[in-house]
C-alpha cells in the first residue's frame, strides 16, 4: 500500500514535469490529466474519497473538457511532439505492468477493516469530507459565499483581461 | 476601464483585504490574499500597454508563488501540530516558509525584483494601491505570527531591504520606481522592529501609508511620471510642489516632520533591546534614500529650470479641489508634536 501511494506521488511529479516541459499545450494537457488522476488517487488513500471524486469530476470532466474544446478551435496544424510515441508507449507499459504486479500483490492489505485515515483511526462513523461539505452549506455559509465570489471574480478577471480582441490586454504585438 | 469591471475589482480588493486582516484561520487568510491578487490584475493591465501587461504577469506569478508558500506552511503546521490558528504557528519549517512567503508578498530583499517593474507598469493610482492597500494583509499576517519567527532572519531581511532600497533608488529618474524603492526601504524599517515591538511596526505602516498616499495623490494630480516633468511642474501648481517637497522630506525621516516619528521610536526601541549596532547601520543606510528624496524635493521646488520660460507661472490652470490630498498632506507633515498621544494610543 505504501509503495502504491509512493507510486502515485512519483507519477504526480512526472505529470507535473510533463506540464512544465510541454512542447505545446496538447501534450501538456496529458501531463495535467496524469497529475490530477494521481492526485485524486492520493486523496483516496488518505480517506477523503468524496473530495477526490468531486475533484475528478470537476477538473477532468469540466475544466479539461472546456480546455480541449477551446484549444481545438485554435489548433495549429503541425504542433511539436515529444519524440517517437512508440518509445513512450513502451516505457509506460513497462512501468504499468511492474506496478500493477506490486499493487495486486499487496491488495490484501488494502481491503483490511479499520484502516487509519485522516479522519480517525479504525472504523469511524462520521466521514470528514462528507460532513465538511454539509457544514459548508449550513454553518459555514459565509465561507461558501466568499469562495463563490472568489470563483466569480476569477471569471470576471479573465473576461476583462481577454476583452477587446486586438485592442485588449492579450493582443497580437 | 469599464465602470462595472472597475467596481467589481474595487469591491473585491476591499473584501479580500478585510477577509485576511479579520481572519484567524489560515484558509480564510489565504482566500483573502488570492481574492486580492485576482482583483488587482485588471487594474494593473488596464492601459493595455505591453509594459503594463508584463507588470501584470510579473505581479501574478510572484504573488501566486507566495500564496502557495503560505498555504504550504500553514498545512505543514496543521499536519504536524493540528493547529490552524494563525497565531499558533509553531513548526520551524512553517515559520521559515512563512517568512519567505511574506517577504515575496511584500517585496523585501532578496525578493524585491518584481516591485519596481510592477509599479512602473501601472498607473499612479494603481501604484498607490499596490504600495499601501496590498501591503496590509501580508503585514497583518506577519504581525500575528511575529513571536514565532526567527529574529536573525527578520533583521537580515530588514537591513538588506534598507540597503537595496536606498542604493538602487539612487540612479532612478522615473518617479514610480523611486517610490518603489522608497517603499522597500520603509518596509525594511517595519520588519526591523517587528520582533521587539509590533506596535511600532503598525505605527510605521500607518504613517508610511499616509505619507506615501500623499506623494502618490499629489503626483497623480500634476501627472508627474519622471524627474524632468517634475522640474517644470512648478509653473502649473506652485503650492502643490511646495507641499510635495515637505512630504518627501517627511518620507525621508527628517524632523520636525511626521516621518521622523517612526524612525525615532524604532531607534529608541532597538537601543533598549541592546541592538545599538543594528540601529546605527539602519540609520546610516537610510542616508542613501535621503539622497533621492532630496533630489526629488529639489526638482519639485526649483524655479530656474534649464530651459527658458517666457512667464513664471501659467495663468491657464485647471485647479481641481482635492480634499483627500490636502488632509493627507497636513497629516504627513504636522503629526510629530502629537507623538506622546500616538504612543499612548498604541
Amino acid at each position: 500500500m505504501t509503495y502504491f501511494v509512493i507510486f502515485l506521488g512519483i507519477c504526480f511529479m512526472l505529470g507535473v514535469l510533463a506540464v512544465a516541459s510541454n512542447p505545446s499545450p496538447y501534450y501538456g494537457v496529458v501531463g495535467l490529466v496524469v497529475a490530477s488522476v494521481m492526485g485524486c488517487g492520493w486523496l483516496v488513500s488518505l480517506g477523503v474519497s468524496f473530495v477526490s471524486l468531486a475533484l475528478f469530476l470537476v477538473y477532468l470532466g469540466g475544466m479539461l473538457v472546456v480546455f480541449v474544446y477551446s484549444v481545438s478551435l485554435a489548433a495549429d496544424p503541425y504542433p511539436e511532439a515529444w519524440g517517437d510515441w512508440r518509445v513512450v508507449g513502451y516505457g509506460l507499459g513497462f512501468v504499468l505492468v511492474v506496478w500493477m504486479g506490486v499493487v495486486l500483490g499487496g491488495l490484501v492489505d488494502f481491503w483490511k477493516v479499520g484502516v487509519v485515515t485522516v479522519d480517525g483511526g479504525g472504523v469511524s462513523f462520521v466521514r470528514l469530507d462528507f460532513s465538511g461539505v454539509a457544514v459548508f452549506y449550513s454553518c459555514g455559509v459565509g465561507l461558501f459565499l466568499v469562495a463563490g465570489w472568489g470563483l466569480l471574480l476569477a471569471l470576471f478577471v479573465v473576461l476583462e483581461l481577454v476583452r477587446g480582441l486586438s485592442r485588449g490586454a492579450i493582443r497580437a504585438v | 476601464m469599464n465602470p462595472h469591471a472597475k467596481l467589481i475589482c474595487t469591491v473585491s480588493l476591499i473584501m479580500g483585504t478585510s477577509i485576511t486582516i479579520s481572519s484567524n484561520h489560515w484558509i480564510l487568510a489565504w482566500t483573502g490574499l488570492e481574492i486580492n491578487t485576482l482583483a488587482i490584475i485588471p487594474l494593473i493591465s488596464k492601459s493595455h500597454h505591453p509594459r503594463a501587461i508584463e507588470a501584470t504577469i510579473k505581479y501574478f506569478l510572484t504573488q501566486s508563488t507566495a500564496s502557495a508558500l503560505i498555504l504550504f506552511s500553514s498545512m505543514t503546521n496543521a499536519w504536524s501540530t493540528g493547529q490552524w490558528d494563525i497565531t499558533q504557528l509553531n513548526h520551524p519549517t512553517s515559520c521559515l516558509m512563512l517568512t519567505m512567503a511574506i517577504a515575496i508578498k511584500l517585496g523585501l530583499v532578496p525578493f524585491h525584483f518584481w516591485f519596481p517593474e510592477v509599479l512602473q507598469g501601472s498607473s499612479l493610482i494603481t501604484a498607490l494601491l499596490l504600495s499601501t492597500l496590498m501591503k496590509l494583509p501580508p503585514i497583518t499576517l506577519l504581525l500575528l505570527t511575529s513571536q514565532s519567527l526567527n529574529t536573525t532572519l527578520l533583521t537580515l531581511l530588514a537591513i538588506a531591504s534598507t540597503l537595496i532600497g536606498g542604493w538602487m533608488g539612487l540612479n532612478q529618474t522615473q518617479t514610480r520606481k523611486i517610490l518603489a524603492f522608497s517603499s522597500i526601504s520603509h518596509l525594511g524599517w517595519m520588519i526591523m522592529i517587528i520582533s521587539y515591538n509590533p506596535q511600532l511596526t503598525i505605527l510605521t505602516f500607518i504613517l508610511y501609508t499616509i505619507m506615501t498616499s500623499t506623494v502618490f495623490l499629489s503626483l497623480a494630480q500634476i501627472k508627474v511620471l519622471k524627474l524632468s516633468t517634475m522640474l517644470i511642474s512648478w509653473t502649473k501648481t506652485p503650492m502643490l510642489n511646495a507641499t510635495v517637497m515637505l512630504t518627501l522630506l517627511s518620507l525621508a525621516g527628517l524632523p520636525p516632520l511626521t516621518g521622523f516619528m517612526p524612525k525615532w521610536l524604532i531607534i529608541q526601541e532597538l537601543t533598549k533591546q541592546e541592538m545599538t549596532p543594528m540601529a546605527t547601520i539602519i540609520t546610516m543606510l537610510s542616508l542613501l534614500s535621503l539622497f533621492f528624496y532630496l533630489r526629488l524635493a529639489y526638482h519639485s521646488t526649483i524655479t530656474l529650470p534649464p530651459n527658458s520660460s517666457n512667464h513664471m507661472k501659467l495663468w491657464r490652470t485647471n485647479k481641481t479641489l482635492n480634499t483627500p490630498t490636502a488632509i493627507l498632506t497636513a497629516l504627513s507633515t504636522t503629526l510629530l508634536p502629537l507623538s506622546p498621544l500616538i504612543i499612548t494610543m498604541l
